[in-house]
């Protein structure tokens, strides 16, 4: 299983270098970044710079989290391969991990680009007072991610549209995820669905990693994301086999 | 009269597919409760930035900038869906007809413009008061026909990139991305234009929906119709520079693949 992971993060690379739509992130959070960081500073707060800088970067990852996840299977199905990958003897869950997971951790540069963009650009200098930690919360971070888009890749396969689900996930999840604006500002009623929303406890402790005073309940924090990345896993994973035992039976795998 | 006449019939056609790939994509339900409310988790979101800065202006401003640029965001669509053409195999068919493959092409994607508008539409005229922004009701209305036009000429921008994005078909939603965000940057959605330094400015004044969106917020803050019917023929100006440089775009891409034989099956 783990070879067949890590063959799939393989051939995720080899088909990142020919196919820059993947790592459409690299191009998109600096310029989402300047979208916010402008937004901040036409209004005076250069205090919230680094929520603008966390934001984009968490939209992007999560995006091309859904990109990925459904791309693929779009892909394959567009190609006619999707019914000779979902009989061959390996489990389709795993290849998919693989190739998710790599574009997820290398999507994660994006921050780098947001800080030095947000110095080049605006002149503001994201201090990160809590640099381990957030390397932390961001490996935590992207494995609830990756964990989350194993359910979406799941759906993907039984929807008539992967497209429908791609278009749709991402800003509901960005107002729930708190990840430019923190969860307090949502409506009272909207709030304890955020917290079953990983992004919004990692958005949370995120925007702590970068503030001077030191973050709070940090365990518990980090444990709540890595608690909901494996529920994600596990409905991911049990959702899968469901959804391809189902396409199996049916034939409704491909276009077809 | 008969040129006119055939173009007319080929782009009947044109959106006569286009509906239909609409059909295939979203049911009523899927586009009401998936995309619809995905639209207006959108303006929602920079709605709650303004509420984060602490100023109703701000809310107001993000509010009434996103729910326009929602038409626009939709409307870039185009450049995914034109490359699809390619993909499908169809391009070297739409070459070899007698008819413009601009007009085909022009006519291929209007699906995104009635989308944008009923999304915008909605956003402006429903999710605004929910957010707290309280738009005068009739200006708010014929704001809507406003939106239209610059749903034209962001549809002829994004037709543009899309001719470009059927040479690099491997970034052909990089491309409509970056024409997105480029526009949600750039033309005054998020902070008026003057925010940006001066070369920038130039930049945004050639841009579809920077002046078709001043002109909405100008017409929403109840400024004259003369003031307001400028701004808006500047849009128009700018929507029918860009429509002839789509027009040469695809000429271009026929003419060269052609040449040099890349207009070829599969893609």
């Amino acid at each position: 299983m783990i070879a067949l992971f890590w063959a799939s993060v393989r051939f995720q690379l080899q088909v990142l270098r020919r196919s820059p739509d993947y790592l459409m992130a690299v191009v998109t959070i600096p310029l989402l970044a300047i979208a916010f960081l402008a937004i901040m500073k036409n209004a005076g707060r250069a205090d919230l710079a680094p929520y603008a800088v966390l934001g984009s970067t968490l939209m992007t990852v999560w995006a091309t989290a859904l990109f990925v996840s459904g791309e693929l299977i779009e892909s394959e199905r567009t190609q006619g391969t999707l019914e000779g990958v979902l009989a061959a003897p390996v489990q389709y869950q795993v290849l998919v991990l693989g190739r998710i997971s790599i574009v997820t951790v290398l999507s994660f540069f994006g921050l780098a680009e947001s800080i030095v963009v947000a110095w080049l650009v605006f002149g503001y200098l994201i201090a990160v007072p809590h640099l381990g930690l957030l390397l932390l919360t961001l490996l935590c971070t992207a494995f609830a991610m990756v964990g989350t888009a194993s359910i979406m890749a799941g759906l993907f396969v039984l929807a008539r549209s992967a497209r429908i689900f791609q278009n749709s996930l991402s800003y509901p999840f960005y107002v729930l995820g708190g990840t430019v604006v923190p969860i307090a500002l949502l409506p009272g009623w909207l709030q304890p669905v955020s917290k079953i929303v990983f992004l919004s406890w990692a958005s949370d402790l995120l925007r702590d990693c970068l503030a001077p005073t030191p973050p709070r309940d940090v365990l518990f924090r980090l444990t709540m994301i890595l608690v909901l990345g494996a529920v994600a896993f596990a409905i991911g994973h049990l959702l899968t086999k469901k959804i391809l035992r189902r396409v199996r039976q049916t034939g409704s795998a491909g276009y077809a | 009269m008969t040129v006119l006449r055939n173009n007319a019939r080929v782009l009947r056609y044109a959106f006569t597919s286009a509906m239909a790939d609409m059909r295939a994509t979203y049911t009523w339900k899927s586009w009401t409760f998936a995309w619809l409310a995905r639209i207006l988790c959108q303006v929602t979101l920079f709605a709650l930035i303004g509420k984060l800065l602490g100023s109703p202006e701000q809310v107001e401003y993000l509010v009434v900038g996103n729910s326009v640029f929602i038409v626009a965001d939709i409307v870039m669509m185009v450049c995914a869906t034109t490359a699809w053409e390619r993909l499908a195999g169809t391009l070297p068919l739409l070459v070899s007809c007698p008819s413009t493959p601009f007009v085909v092409f022009a006519g291929r994607s209007v699906q995104w413009l009635v989308d944008g508008l009923a999304c915008s539409t909605v956003s402006l005229l429903l999710l605004a008061p929910v957010l707290g922004v309280s738009l005068p009701l009739g200006a708010a209305l014929t704001a809507v026909p406003m939106i239209a036009v610059i749903s034209v000429s962001v549809y002829f921008f994004g037709l543009t990139l899309a001719g470009l994005a059927l040479r690099v078909m491997k970034a052909r939603n990089l491309v409509g991305r970056l024409g997105s965000i480029g526009l949600m940057v750039l033309t005054g959605v998020q902070v008026p234009v003057t925010f940006w330094p001066v070369p920038v400015q130039y930049m945004s004044n050639v841009l579809p929906l920077t002046h078709g969106l001043h002109a909405v917020r100008e017409h929403l803050h109840g400024a004259p119709l003369p003031r307001v019917l400028a701004l808006l023929s500047l849009e128009v100006a700018v929507g029918t520079a860009w429509t002839v440089i789509a027009f040469f775009t695809y000429r271009r891409l026929v003419n060269s693949g052609r040449h040099d034989g890349t207009i070829e099956f599969g893609g």
